[in-house]
């Protein structure tokens, strides 16, 4: 197998771990116009109200169905976006983002192109901002780890702490699995960049050492929501969560994104992109040719949900530039 | 130093905190429609978890003074908070059920602060208070001792909000001009940090007169929650200087910047309660402060902020040398 299957695999692998979990139907139903999401709030409303347990799905009355059909959506479209501006000075890149009122980001992401747009540079622009914890940046470093670069530049732009040390861990896995290596010595590698002190640290150990004693990646599902999952807060994209599962599902698995990519999913509040990051690493592993032909045609298309720019591109040809 | 420097900065606290509940999550377009001018306490309604939290940590001061460890707070919410959840946690934010939950799976300290992911929280700013009370004339011992408490259930900008506002506290109990006071904060944290660079833009905006320039510098524009201490602490002390240090003046200049109006409200009663003292609190607000109900923490239920300023005087070290 070579490298550029890899490289192939890690992209699409991400693709497919962006399209398994559930909230990609509702990144991808920014597709269709804005009533028929007020449409479905409004039948959450209704579900709530006439205590019915029915609860609505992403649905496009007079609306086109194929957004709604299985496929990437934010993390794909970002790591694409990656892979095409890669030897670009990172806040230069981002910079051109800055100011535009037609993307969809997230809240780490929106914070720092507003303060890249307030004069604020990295490292600050990833720093002052309030989920500069979160796997933005560790999506992104897929693409670094494909080529062997250093995703810290790219990092800081919008994320800082677990975020960053995030962004190097992923990054050096891929590049080990790139390389050839077995996933124990991506494991490894990715553990070497995560301070034990810190959260990341701490909690990827804990989801190793869970993750091993259920002995598969599905056996482990409700091992790791106990471990690691505090159900506080509003969001689960912190990435002392999402990596740390990533690494732990990757591992168990023993590199099989079948068996990995489905029980990332499994954990609701990370399914937005754990499945992604677990994706990107048995992809890696595996290889592109070993990926089911299924999966591949449907993770392949960008729609531009996040990034309208990608609207139709091929993520596939866009790693083929990075071989 | 006068034990009403204590008391007023304690019951400025909770004057604001009672003052700001209404208005909190609100922009101020939204509390000028309703309220004109927030100036008055709804009657009967008391206060929130800031003051509670408030009391809590002026316990745990007269119980180690200036000896406490992280571990002590640890084992105090082990013993105290804990226990005394019974079903939901009422009125904390986010970093304390999150240190908590982290408490129960047996993480300690510093961890505890750093495994939930808001760290970054106003929690440790709104009971920061006592550290300064404790610590007057002293802002290093102030923003040392806040941190060994912050550790336990904040980290990074959380335990520098809290830093900031003990030393500064520490600074206004000795009588000292508000930009003294806010300059106190500013130097008790990394000048590399949000906080740093917050409560510079905020000490900017308000010299330019301008709540416009204001929000554009501190207060994060696509992020729902708004207890993010970095800008908390900004507004608070925004509008401690926007009052000049008076305390009705600086309470409902900052209550009326909306936000997490309650916790800012009552850093900057704290500020100014401390420098002009308890007779300087509007009566009609005292007559509105009562004992706490524990609705937040139900091991201090029944206890008023006033005999928690009258204990901590007498337990700290400087007083007594005073």
């Amino acid at each position: 197998m070579s490298s550029g299957d890899r490289i192939r695999g890690a992209f699409i692998g991400l693709a497919i771990g962006d399209a398994a979990g559930w909230p990609s139907a509702r990144h991808r139903s920014r597709l269709l116009a804005p009533w028929s999401r007020r449409l479905e709030r409004e039948l959450d409303g209704f579900a709530e109200e006439h205590r019915v347990t029915t609860l609505p799905v992403p649905f496009s009355l007079n609306q086109p169905v194929e957004p709604l059909a299985i496929g990437p959506s934010d993390d794909a479209e970002w790591l694409a976006w990656t892979a095409l501006t890669i030897r670009d000075d990172r806040a230069e890149a981002f910079g051109r983002l800055a100011g535009r009122s037609d993307l969809r980001v997230r809240i780490s992401v929106r914070s720092a192109l507003d303060n890249l747009a307030a004069g604020k540079l990295p490292p600050a622009s990833g720093h002052d901002n309030p989920h500069f914890f979160d796997d933005a940046a560790a999506v992104r470093a897929v693409a670094f780890g494909a080529i062997g670069a250093d995703p810290r530049a790219d990092a800081s732009v919008t994320n800082a702490g677990d975020g960053v040390h995030a962004a190097v861990a992923m990054a050096a896995a891929v590049a080990k699995l790139v390389a050839g290596g077995p996933m124990t010595s991506a494991v490894e590698a990715a553990l070497a960049e995560l301070p034990e002190d810190t959260a990341i640290g701490h909690a990827t150990r804990t989801a190793l050492a869970v993750a091993r004693e259920a002995g598969d990646p599905f056996a482990a599902v409700p091992a790791l929501d106990a471990a690691l999952l505090d159900h506080v807060y509003s969001y689960g994209v912190a990435a002392a969560q999402t990596v740390a599962v990533a690494l732990a599902l990757a591992e168990v698995s023993g590199g099989a994104l079948s068996a990995a990519v489905p029980a990332a999913a499994c954990l609701p509040s990370l399914a937005d992109s754990a499945p992604a990051l677990t994706g990107a690493l048995t992809g890696a592993f595996t290889g592109y040719q070993a990926i089911p032909e299924g999966w591949r045609a449907a993770a392949r298309t960008l729609t531009g949900c996040g990034l309208p720019d990608l609207a139709g591109t091929d993520l596939i040809d866009i790693a083929g530039g990075l071989v | 130093m006068k034990p009403t420097r204590a008391r007023g900065c304690l019951l400025g606290l909770a004057a604001g905190d009672a003052l700001g509940r209404p208005a909190e999550n609100l922009p101020p377009e939204e509390i000028a429609r309703r309220w004109g001018r927030l100036t008055e306490i709804e009657p009967g309604k008391g206060g929130t978890d800031d003051t509670e939290y408030t009391i809590f940590a002026s316990s745990l001061l007269c119980r180690y003074g200036a000896a406490m460890t992280s571990a002590d707070v640890a084992r105090e919410y082990r013993e105290q908070i804990i226990p005394m959840i019974d079903g939901p946690m009422r009125g904390a934010g986010f970093s304390e059920l999150g240190a908590v939950q982290a408490l129960r799976r047996g993480i300690d300290p510093p961890l505890s602060g750093l495994w939930h992911q808001h760290g970054w929280s106003d929690g440790l700013a709104m009971r920061a208070a006592p550290y300064g009370i404790f610590a007057a004339g002293d802002p290093g011992e102030a923003a040392r001792l806040v941190a060994v408490d912050g550790v336990v259930s904040n980290s990074g900008e959380g335990v520098y909000g809290g830093q900031a506002v003990a030393a500064a506290v520490a600074v206004a109990m000795t009588g000292a001009l508000p930009g003294e006071v806010v300059e106190a904060g500013i130097a008790a944290v990394p000048g590399d940090s949000w906080t740093s660079r917050n409560l510079r833009a905020a000490v900017a905006a308000v010299a330019a007169g301008s709540v416009e320039e204001l929000y554009e510098a501190v207060v994060v524009r696509h992020y729902p929650w708004t207890d993010l201490a970095p800008e908390a602490v900004a507004l608070a002390f925004a509008g401690y200087l926007m009052g000049a240090g008076e305390v009705e003046e600086s309470v409902v200049s900052a209550a009326n910047l909306g936000r997490d109006a309650d916790t800012t409200a009552a850093i900057a009663g704290a500020l100014a309660g401390a420098g002009r003292g308890e007779a300087a609190v509007p009566e009609r607000w005292a007559r509105e402060i009562g004992p706490v109900t524990g609705r937040c923490l139900p091991a201090v239920a029944g206890r008023h902020i006033l005999d928690a300023a009258t204990e901590l005087v007498a337990a700290s070290p400087s007083w007594k040398s005073a």
